[in-house]
């Protein structure tokens, strides 16, 4: 597909969906409590635009660290797994026991625990966005071709060193990919986190918001948390198909 | 060529492998005993599914042995994981690994062995135009043909210097002309190198071709069942294949493998 075409497609998607949600107001008379017009959101966002990125900054700060914590520790915990198979039948029951309720389910205890400032939202992201790497970085460092581990065994290989040469660099595709969706998901759960229980960031604003009954503030933190969830998801697959060009 | 019964660089004698237990078990190999001498070619020869690779994987020590047979490599006995880092092992897939060029998948035993990169670098840059790869040490092997990416596989073989090369079947994937091509050339680098080697494979014409001895293993469950000296003059020229000699062994192994390819076709209850 050329550079145009790209742009060209997923433009005139958005028009269609502008008309289409203009249109549907104005016939069916929706309220605007249910469904602003947009521009009537843009004017929100422009007008509110410096609290909505102090709100977004703390967002990102949250999602940010608390997904590099937590893909870090799910990287090591799947090498020690991989490594010492005793201690992952000894720990895997309580890490699918953990991750098999939603992480929102954590929030109460969290925000006991860790107190309704940034930290009680970074634990929160760090369960989820790990959860979602070490899944993948599992699957990855177990897929590799047992043929190829003999191999590196018959050359006189340890453990450690099959590691480093062959199963993270070709788990690095399934880690990636881990990676990615983990980005998302890290701005989902910060929001959510923060819309139980915060002092600041989009979640809260949004949360204020409906209280008050300012529907327009809730779309504009809706489209800037939006906006700024692809941006840095864009990122992360530009990183990614760098770094896994052999795929 | 060796006396074969003085200087040995492997001997297996009594070697069996059994899979399972109860209902379900399998005796792969049965007694196998055989060897190979220093410099020597052997190539092994059966039909599908009689333990040869079983077979490669104890010799290789990647795989142990029933109790009660025995393994003597450079003339003392070993137990089967002892031969881990020792011998030289190519298996039937060329297993280059995608993200690293072409120089850097041939080293990976040195680099294994604790080697610097530089050193080891240079070491393979020196063997390229041996195997036909000069030129392309930078390439990925997702950009090399079939008879290249073997040929990558047989230098990073080589690179990982040891008595005794384990070569599994490297041209089966291989097209007749590229093939034959590979097995001169893989000739002309045995005999600069003298390394000792065992070599599977399915093609009999193969087989006469390379070795000093042919060895036919039988159908499940895996034994020798001959073990013939090929006493063609080497440098071997490709009309060797029409010499009467090279034709007498040929239908002796024929015969030898027609009878084992029968007995496993009816095995398996056709």
């Amino acid at each position: 597909m050329s550079a145009l075409s790209r742009i060209a497609y997923p433009v005139a998607g958005l028009l269609v969906i502008a008309v289409v949600w203009e249109a549907a107001i104005l016939l069916f008379r929706i309220p605007t409590f249910v469904l602003p017009s947009i521009p009537s959101i843009a004017g929100a966002l422009w007008g509110d635009l410096p609290a909505l990125l102090a709100g977004l900054r703390v967002t990102l700060y949250e999602a940010g660290t608390g997904y590099v914590l937590g893909a870090v520790a799910a990287i090591l915990l799947a090498l020690v797994f991989v490594l010492m198979p005793l201690v992952e039948r000894a720990a895997m029951p309580i890490v699918v026991a953990v991750n098999s309720v939603p992480v929102v389910a954590y929030a109460p205890v969290a925000l006991v625990a860790l107190g309704m400032g940034s930290a009680s939202k970074i634990a929160m992201v760090t369960l989820a966005a790990g959860f979602a790497v070490f899944v993948n970085a599992m699957n990855g460092l177990k897929a590799v071709d047992p043929a190829a581990v003999n191999l590196l065994r018959s050359f006189g290989a340890g453990p450690l060193r099959t590691i480093w040469t062959l199963r993270l660099p070709a788990a690095l595709p399934a880690i990636a990919s881990g990676l990615r969706v983990a980005i998302v998901r890290s701005i989902i759960i910060a929001i959510v986190a923060e819309m139980l229980g915060a002092y600041a960031g989009l979640g809260q604003i949004i949360y204020l918001a409906t209280q008050q009954v300012d529907f327009l503030r809730v779309w504009a933190a809706i489209v800037l948390a939006s906006a700024a969830s692809m941006a840095i998801y864009g990122l992360v697959a530009w990183i990614e198909r760098r770094l896994v060009w052999w795929k | 060529m060796t006396d074969p019964a003085s200087d040995a660089i492997i001997e297996l004698a009594g070697i069996s492998r059994t899979f399972g237990g109860g209902a379900g078990r399998v005796v792969a190999i049965d007694g196998v005993d055989l060897r190979v001498g220093r410099g020597e070619f052997v190539t092994l020869v059966g039909p599908s599914g009689c333990g040869k690779s079983t077979l490669f994987n104890i010799a290789a020590g990647l795989a142990d042995a029933d109790p009660g047979g025995e393994i003597r490599f450079g003339g003392q006995r070993h137990a089967g994981r002892d031969l881990l880092g020792r011998v030289s092992f190519m298996p039937q897939r060329d297993l280059l690994l995608p993200w690293r060029r072409v120089i850097d998948n041939a080293i990976l035993a040195l680099e294994v062995e604790g080697m610097r990169r530089a050193d080891a670098r240079a070491r393979a840059l020196a063997m390229m135009p041996e195997f036909g790869l000069a030129g392309f040490e930078r390439h990925y092997p997702h950009q090399l043909s079939g008879g290249m990416r073997q040929r990558v596989a047989l230098i990073r073989t080589f690179l990982f210097e040891r008595d005794l090369m384990l070569l599994d079947e490297p041209f089966g994937a291989l097209d007749a002309l590229t093939r034959t091509m590979m097995q001169r050339w893989l000739l002309d680098v045995w005999q600069r190198h003298r390394r000792s080697i065992l070599f599977i494979t399915h093609d009999v014409d193969e087989a006469i071709f390379l070795g000093d001895r042919v060895v036919v293993m039988t159908a499940r469950p895996g034994r020798i069942k001959l073990d013939v000296a090929v006493d063609l003059p080497r440098p071997r020229p490709a009309h060797v294949a029409t010499s009467a000699g090279f034709l007498r062994i040929k239908s002796a192994l024929l015969d030898a493998i027609e009878e084992e390819s029968m007995k496993s076709f009816t095995m398996a209850g056709h």
